[in-house]
């Protein structure tokens, strides 16, 4: 029986390409089955985490400090998916997801996970483009008469915010890449920046 | 049940003004029982400003769904948010109603300590500015006090409560007795030259006047600038009856503070003409017990003292006990506020804060001081303070990858907030009632809550508009932003003036010292006493009128005239 470890490695390495197309395609449902079956994941489905994992990613990727996978971003953002946002937030995130493939495929005849760098790159800034418009319409819409514009944010602002917060109120994110120290070594109004001791003044996430 | 022993004093209420009240009674010699509706408080368990964001199930973005459920009216308060929501009371177990079409946010905290816990610190003098409001331009009713009455007072509390700030020398805003002031930071300096220069001697930017200590005072410890302040501190370096007042009146030995006891209503004597005790439910038995003393500190808040005393309606005082004046419930005020500008503070980019400082900073009131506004009476403060940017602006950016991650994880542009706080007046027709209609979760009939913003009130806040945005350019701002925060009555969280003092019994509550016109051994010492709203934050003048009117008390007393 597969085990966890050899699950992702298969599914990482390609092992079974080297199997012949009948067992391998039965080793990857074996690997997708042990892997799903030891999941914590609540709302996101394997695929769906496979995509956020890889966005979060590329927003906040590895550098000399921890990226956003490193900090396990993708289930922060199934927790608050499943406990945080109402149902129709829920609704419109996941909406969004589905979007993002239609895009890719539509563009580059694959799944988002599947594009290279490059491709995926092209589809964040198409997203992008698209929060900034849709800010603006918004904000256009506040200005004249008639129903008040919908307040909810779009997905890819959404998506922002949960990876943004989760990377920089995990721990590795606040103290490795911010600084942040609990009790801080003492106060002072106005000292010049000396890296790498600099310390950032906010802690808190701010709510979309 | 009804308890035997006879306290020689009942405090109602064990947050701001009750724990001054058990602190100045028991040091004076007074048995006395602190009647506090909410649970206990154990620093060790229930201060949580060192829990980092990345212990907390969402991470420091609240138990939404939950809250949104069981505190829709509390949280939408700054400081009620992870960590520090078990502070606010259930907005399901503590209804109150309001008029359709006006409505009153009430922000509340049920625990010993009360409000105390998560109040935001800033202490301020009131002045004869304000001691005169009334008279001067003829509202509603002279205050019975001047600066002088209460001056004493003020360094009083001051000298135990620990106060930084600093010294100014201004008539509108007198100094206290002050520990060091906490520093401006690099934006905030640029701001307060700008003001020194463009509106000498009349708008002056100076740090916020905290009840925070900047250096060790009375066995408490200096600020160690973790920041959340509104979550506890276990070195009890800001000012709470848990951190100050309340083991003060502990070590004397004559508190007996019980947690759970909701008062439902006072116990009046037609025949003594006093109050002779308390009806109070347990809140967790549900059980009806009486305790009786010789003189009564009502310290629950404008609205909860004022709904207790119209709960305890006796066949002499129909409308509420103490109330032949009919002005018990009236003349609700708070401050309006939530209005000011934003804008960029070029320069200093190369400089940052050590520390998180929980204090910002403060102007004191500059319209009708020196000369005369033509289209509003009284005026109104800015707080606020500057900071950089962090790393949430990345949100609303379209960047992604190593660059942009560097990017907002270094700090942002300098960004300064005015942020108003103006005087509301007193006004006759904001009013409290009970709403016989509806209990709270102990069967206790509630408060219909009766406030909306005057003329005059409207005005000011677009002022402060108005004058926020001319300062920030004056200052070389850049990107400047007004606001305007519609927020209801009650939620600058300073709710006052109730059961107002006055020199005549047939148009105010209390007398000069806090006490019932018409109910000797009865003091209200909390926000209700407030005869008008001043601009400026009334907790200090509150702990002030208590020690004041505890001080009496105990003289009156003496010469068995209570």
């Amino acid at each position: 029986m597969m085990n966890r470890r050899d699950a992702l490695q298969l599914l990482a390495t390609g092992a079974a390409l080297q199997l012949a197309p009948a067992k391998m395609m039965a080793a990857f449902r074996e690997a997708r089955a042990v892997l799903a079956a030891q999941s914590t994941l609540k709302t996101l489905d394997l695929h769906q985490d496979a995509t956020v994992k890889a966005m979060a990613e590329m927003i906040l990727p590895r550098t000399e400090t921890p990226g956003a996978a490193d900090v396990g971003a993708a289930d922060f953002i199934d927790l608050m998916l499943t406990e945080w946002y109402q149902d129709s937030e829920r609704s419109r995130f996941l909406a969004g997801l589905t979007d993002v493939d239609a895009r890719s495929q539509d563009l580059f005849h694959n799944d988002f996970v599947e594009c290279t760098a490059n491709q995926q790159a092209v589809i964040l800034n198409q997203l992008g483009e698209q929060m900034i418009e849709d800010e603006l319409t918004r904000a256009e819409a506040a200005k004249s008469v008639g129903p008040p514009p919908e307040a909810s944010s779009s997905f890819y602002s959404m998506l922002r915010w949960l990876t943004l917060t989760a990377y920089y109120t995990s721990e590795d994110g606040a103290t490795l890449e911010l600084h942040y120290q609990i009790i801080p070594d003492r106060h002072a109004g106005c000292v010049e920046i000396t890296l790498p001791k600099e310390a950032l003044p906010k802690e808190g996430p701010q709510p979309q | 049940m009804s308890e035997t022993t006879l306290y020689d004093a009942i405090v109602i209420g064990s947050g701001m003004t009750g724990g001054w009240a058990a602190k100045e009674l028991t040091e004076k010699g007074l048995k006395t029982l602190v009647l506090e509706a909410g649970r206990s408080i154990v620093p060790e368990e229930d201060y949580v400003e060192h829990v980092p964001a990345w212990e907390m199930k969402f991470r420091g973005t609240g138990d939404r769904l939950r809250m949104r459920n069981d505190q829709p009216i509390q949280s939408t308060c700054y400081a009620c948010d992870e960590w520090s929501s078990k502070f606010f009371v259930s907005d399901r177990e503590h209804p109150y109603t309001t008029e359709a079409g006006k409505p009153f946010r009430w922000i509340r905290g049920r625990q010993v300590g009360g409000r105390s816990i998560m109040w935001g610190r800033q202490s301020y003098r009131w002045s004869d500015l304000d001691f005169e409001a009334n008279l001067r331009d003829g509202t509603a009713i002279d205050w019975p006090i001047r600066y002088a009455d209460i001056a004493p007072w003020y360094d009083h509390v001051e000298q135990f409560a620990g106060i930084s700030g600093e010294a100014l020398g201004l008539p509108q805003l007198p100094d206290s007795k002050f520990l060091p002031p906490m520093e401006l930071n690099c934006a905030e300096k640029v701001v307060r030259e700008a003001m020194a220069k463009h509106f000498p001697g009349e708008r002056v930017l100076t740090i916020g006047r905290a009840a925070i200590l900047t250096q060790n005072h009375g066995g408490r410890a200096a600020c160690h600038y973790c920041g959340p302040c509104e979550r506890g501190c276990i070195t009890r370096s800001y000012f709470s009856s848990v951190n100050a007042t309340l083991p003060a009146a502990e070590k004397t030995g004559r508190m007996t503070l019980r947690p759970y006891s909701v008062v439902h209503s006072l116990i009046f004597d037609a025949r003594t003409r006093k109050a002779t005790g308390v009806r109070v439910i347990d809140a967790q038995s549900r059980a009806a017990l009486e305790f009786h003393g010789k003189v009564i500190f009502l310290c629950a808040s404008a609205l909860e003292s004022v709904r207790i005393l119209f709960n305890s309606s006796t066949t002499e005082f129909p409308n509420g006990l103490a109330n032949s004046s009919g002005e018990l419930g009236h003349n609700l005020m708070d401050h309006i506020m939530g209005a000011g500008a934003v804008a960029t503070i070029p320069g200093n980019e190369d400089r940052i804060v050590l520390g998180r400082r929980p204090n910002g900073v403060y102007m004191p009131r500059f319209r009708n001081v020196k000369t005369r506004h033509r289209e509003f009476l009284r005026g109104y403060a800015f707080q606020g303070g500057a900071e950089r940017d962090g790393w949430d602006r990345g949100v609303k950016q379209t960047g992604f990858g190593a660059n942009f991650k560097q990017s907002i994880s270094r700090p942002g542009p300098w960004r300064f907030t005015f942020y108003g706080f103006g005087e509301c007046l007193p006004n006759r027709n904001n009013y409290i009632e009970i709403d016989k209609e509806k209990m709270d979760a102990w069967g206790i009939p509630v408060l219909k809550i009766h406030c909306a913003w005057s003329e005059n009130e409207l005005a000011l806040r677009e002022d402060m508009k108005i004058t926020a945005a001319e300062m920030l350019a004056a200052a070389g701002g850049l990107k400047i932003e007004t606001f305007m925060e519609e927020d209801p009555p009650g939620f600058a969280i300073h709710e006052m003036g109730t059961a107002r003092m006055g020199r005549d019994a047939k148009t105010s509550v209390l007398n000069a010292h806090n006490q019932a016109h018409d109910v000797k051994n009865l003091f209200i010492t909390d926000g209700g006493a407030m005869v008008s709203s001043s601009c400026v934050n009334p907790s200090l003048t509150y702990m002030a009128l208590t020690a004041r009117a505890c001080d009496y008390a105990v003289t009156q007393m003496k010469k068995g005239e209570l």
